[in-house]
């Protein structure tokens, strides 16, 4: 008998809040130094109590790691560090069990170079693989497209001495990009989607989604040809794979971004990431002003009915700083790198708890305000018990260390030896497992991850965080970010005091005279509207919820 | 028959669970005719879609009378029996879409007879129950959800595997195909005779209260063995015991933690019934953290989900339990989920406090101190029969983790009875004030 069922809901991706793990990192089951799909099961209840709805696991694929998973060997196995397709299906099942969906990720542009395909296509260039890549004589194509990774790659052409030709790789060098112009490239991608679909995964995360094309003239972004392959792959979808999702990551503009969301009600992908908002809240709260804010939400156009942003503080890669002005990235680089270890490419590799100096009022609003803003939170694993990072490890390995489970021997992660862990956990005295940890969190009802916990719960209780509209109201005082939102007979009133000292606001809240905000944390009754502007005052860094009511 | 009568109709119904919804639309997912002679008889399974996008699948019947499609009730005696005798030959039909299965128990000696009376019992949230001539009892369930339903998974493994206090399995039928596989419906021996342990605790708490703590004393007994045997069988995927996770213990005691705050910032200020606990929020957590310094949690396994006095039945000298279904509100995973053994003693224990309470509201003399014996002879009778190894180990966290399940319990009785019964919100101030000041004095 069937077991994996859910009350089918499409629309339950604009509700859910998302978590998103380092597999190798999480947990690790057989004692081998690195996480697994049997070790992410036995903390399934962990992350059932925490709330979470769907779990995004990082690329899980054979690789030869040389871009933490995102260099693809063979798109129809699984790691052997992480377990076997049968594992990972058996953990697809124990989560929905639970309750809880599971997305993943899924490189389609580029394979690593270590993949068959890529092997085959540069030793035999008139064989069946021979068109499967990007080849060139030359490296003078594409001249307009910018260089990503500017830390290690001279050009986004490499010269292959066995087949005598240059291959056009958008990432590192050991990452070709696939050749989409090819029938068979389009086929043999809709393969690897189908059999991860088939296996029940809830749906995929499409990395570096537009570049699949490339045209000389253009920046090689974003092309129609790109989009035109997506809503052929949505196509699929909606025709055989109901309730599941599509997650675009197109690091650009948001008005450029919705464009991944399709035509009409939506054809392409249901979610998009929402990248420049993210930098802004940084900002806002290091500059104690809300502009920020409001400019990035009012230069965020209206998605389709079916489409929704995804919203995150950080995740696995580098706070990424592409998507604001020099002025801004001098500013950010300046206010949170000050140690320039902490910089990679264009961005900052530090996790949220030391980002914002280990603040735990700061952290509280800083989630408050994400999970006010429409769209669906993404939390990174460890965020929620405010775990530190190692600016000394290489590339974005200091925010991938293992989760700090409890204090015991390798933060509890792993009963193997120490030396043989895939990172060591953390030790400093401020971020180290011995004070942060699940297990002595969970035993304080004070903890961050205690407050957590209440706060998924509180946004979970309240659809209109994921469905409702978003009206700024803009008090005249520039440090209080103060927005309402609104779905059906739900009305929310967010209100954030960035300052690090105390303030005072008068909002105009004459739309809804008569009705009495109840904080929501507290369930606190507040003074009923009246004509004159509502004053509200917070300590340092605090924020109110408030759920408006008729009064009766 | 239009959309429209079929929405209408479903949403009359007391199984109905969506109450507050808006349905959108009704479709048939599936169906098959259970009876080709007048009258016919159809099962479907039909789909309500709410404006959400969300869906519920449920089972009805049909009747074709004189050309007329109709849906009707499982008190159709024709179409009861009809269900039985596919049981009886365990029949296989073929759907449009999947089949609908029909299995006996073999050596049920039950279903050789002929069936003549049918008639409806119970209210029932989720299901519809029908017992025929005080032998069978038949129970569909209405609102489906993917998976075995635990009622028959939990019959069935008792069954298997020797443990004669329930009423035996007769048989069962399933739906499996492309809308989801799933239990339909199940057949049990009637208990003849039986008397409700609810209303036999009533009864004999005043009139007869040591032959009660007698009953008791076997209540517990049959309670260990009961799950002595559910954690019998390593080689069931489904049942084999599992040893708490490290988290298991933290998790618990955040999640009753929170619970016990969310419930003090809601009570109500003026009720003197709550004067006692009022503000006293943070000595019940207090208490619970004191109470979790545990060493672990035992094991886990498939337990009865809801367990309380109006579960078991006292028939023929023996107890036979009743109704493993679990908490209807709670989804079908959930409910098959494995816990501590010590969450269903906690339910019993606390539905004692109920039966003294409301025998005294119905005018009977409860002997001082009857809660305390009644409780001391089921705990001694469980100790007796239940796998130790399941248990936490040492008498002193057995009584801790014993506590702090009853505490849960009593903390979602308090919400439960200040929506629902304000007059009986006593009961479980009385059962938090006792845990604050037990543990008090043991500390």
């Amino acid at each position: 008998m069937s077991e994996q069922w859910f009350e089918r809901d499409p629309q339950w991706f604009k509700r859910a809040v998302f978590y998103e793990i380092h597999l190798r990192g999480f947990f690790d089951g057989n004692d081998d130094g690195s996480g697994d799909f049997r070790g992410l099961i036995d903390k399934l209840d962990y992350l059932q109590w925490l709330g979470v709805d769907c779990v995004w696991l990082l690329p899980m694929y054979q690789s030869p790691l040389r871009d933490g998973g995102y260099d693809i060997a063979d798109f129809f196995t699984t790691h052997p560090d992480y377990g076997t397709v049968d594992d990972f299906k058996e953990f697809v099942e124990q989560a929905h069990q639970r309750g809880i969906r599971v997305i993943a990720d899924l490189v389609m542009n580029h394979t690593s170079s270590e993949h068959p395909w890529f092997q085959e296509s540069r030793a035999d260039p008139t064989g069946p693989k021979g068109d499967w890549y990007v080849w060139s004589d030359t490296d003078e194509l594409y001249r307009d497209a910018r260089i990503i990774f500017i830390d290690s790659e001279p050009s986004n052409w490499t010269f292959d001495p066995l087949r005598g030709q240059y291959y056009w790789h958008r990432f590192f060098h050991h990452q070709p990009d696939l050749n989409f112009e090819n029938p068979e490239v389009q086929e043999a991608m809709l393969n690897v989607l189908r059999f991860w679909l088939d296996l029940g995964i809830d749906g995929l995360r499409l990395d570096a989604v537009p570049y699949l094309y490339e045209e000389d003239g253009t920046n090689c972004e974003n092309l129609p040809r790109t989009h035109e392959y997506l809503k052929r792959v949505r196509a699929e979808i909606d025709a055989r794979y109901p309730d599941r999702v599509l997650l675009a990551e197109a690091n650009m503009w948001p008005e450029d971004v919705v464009s991944y969301f399709g035509d009409g009600d939506g054809d392409e992908c249901h979610m998009a990431f929402h990248f420049p908002v993210m930098p802004r809240m940084f900002m806002a709260l290091r500059r104690e002003e809300a502009a920020p804010m409001y400019e990035i939400l009012d230069r965020t156009p209206a998605i389709p009915r079916n489409a929704q942003w995804g919203l995150f503080l950080r995740n696995h890669d580098e706070l990424t700083l592409e998507m604001v002005t020099d002025d801004e990235r001098d500013y950010m680089y300046a206010e949170y790198a000050k140690d320039p270890r902490m910089k990679i490419n264009l961005g900052i590799r530090r996790r949220l708890a030391p980002l914002l100096e280990g603040g735990r009022d700061e952290i509280e609003l800083m989630h408050a305000i994400l999970f006010s803003l429409p769209g669906s939170p993404v939390l990174y694993y460890g965020d929620e018990i405010g775990m530190g990072d190692n600016v000394y490890l290489g590339d974005r390995d200091g925010v991938r260390t293992p989760m700090q489970w409890t204090g015991d021997r390798n933060a509890g992660f792993s009963r193997a030896d120490w030396a043989q862990l895939y990172l060591q956990p953390l030790m400093d005295p401020v971020y180290g497992y011995q004070s942060v940890n699940v297990e002595a969190q969970l035993r304080t009802p004070t903890s961050l991850l205690r407050w957590m916990h209440r706060f998924i719960a509180l946004r979970k209780e309240h659809p209109v965080f994921g469905l409702g509209t978003y009206e700024p109201l803009r008090p005249e005082n520039p440090r209080v970010f103060a927005h309402v939102r609104r779905w059906e007979e739900d009305v929310v009133l967010c209100v954030h005091n960035l300052a690090r000292s105390a303030q005072a606001v008068e909002l105009d809240l004459s739309a809804y005279e008569g009705m009495v905000p109840e904080e929501m944390l507290g369930r606190t009754r507040f003074p009923a509207i009246g004509e004159l502007p509502y004053l509200l005052t917070f300590a340092p860094r605090g924020f109110f919820w408030f759920q408006l009511r008729k009064e009766q | 028959m239009d959309e429209q009568a079929l929405i209408e109709y479903v949403t009359r119904q007391r199984w109905y669970g969506a109450k507050s919804r808006t349905v959108m639309h009704a479709r048939v997912l599936d169906s098959v005719v259970l009876r080709t002679a007048e009258p016919q008889f159809a099962l479907a399974l039909v789909e309500l879609g709410y404006e959400t996008g969300a869906h519920e699948i449920y089972q009805l019947f049909y009747a074709l009378r004189d050309g007329e499609l109709e849906p009707d009730g499982l008190d159709e005696p024709q179409l009861a029996r009809e269900l039985v005798s596919a049981m009886r030959s365990g029949l296989t039909l073929q759907a449009i879409e999947g089949i609908v299965e029909f299995r006996p128990v073999e050596g049920f000696a039950g279903l050789g007879r002929e069936l003549h009376e049918a008639r409806p019992v119970g209210v029932e949230q989720s299901n519809t129950s029908i017992v025929f001539d005080d032998e069978l009892i038949l129970k569909a369930f209405r609102r489906l959800e993917a998976g075995i339903n635990p009622e028959l998974e939990i019959l069935r493994f008792l069954t298997e595997h020797g443990f004669s206090n329930i009423a035996p399995l007769g048989g069962w039928y399933q739906y499996s195909g492309g809308p989801l596989g799933a239990t339909l419906g199940v057949l049990q021996e009637f208990v003849r005779g039986g008397v409700d342990g609810w209303e036999l605790a009533l009864e004999e708490i005043g009139s007869a209260p040591d032959a009660f703590l007698g009953r008791l004393r076997r209540l517990g007994a049959v309670t260990g063995t009961m799950h002595a045997t559910l954690a019998s069988d390593e080689t069931d995927p489904a049942f084999a015991p599992e040893t708490s996770s490290v988290e298991a213990l933290g998790l618990l005691t955040a999640t009753v933690d929170e619970e016990i705050e969310r419930m003090f910032v809601d009570l109500p200020e003026d009720d003197e019934r709550l004067a006692p606990i009022l503000g006293r929020g943070e000595d019940v957590r207090e208490q619970l953290r004191l109470l979790t310094h545990l060493g672990s949690a035992g094991k886990s396994i498939r337990t009865h989900g809801d367990y309380h006095l109006g579960q078991t039945l006292w028939a023929a000298g023996d107890w036979v339990i009743l109704d493993f279904e679990g908490e209807p509100a709670r989804s079908l995973t959930e409910r098959r989920r494995r816990r501590s053994p010590l969450r269903d003693v906690a339910g019993m224990l606390r539905s004692f406090a109920y039966a003294a309470i409301a025998a005294g509201l119905r005018g009977t003399g409860v002997p001082d101190g009857w809660e305390e014996r009644a409780r001391e002879q089921f705990l001694a009778g469980y100790f007796e029969t239940v796998d130790p190894s399941l248990l936490p180990s040492g008498q002193a966290a057995i009584e801790r983790l014993l506590a702090v399940y009853e505490l849960e319990k009593a903390v979602y009785e308090l919400r439960y009875e200040l929506d629902h019964r304000p007059d009986w919100v006593g009961i479980p101030v009385a059962g938090i004030l006792r845990l604050i000041d037990e543990t008090a004095a043991t500390r």
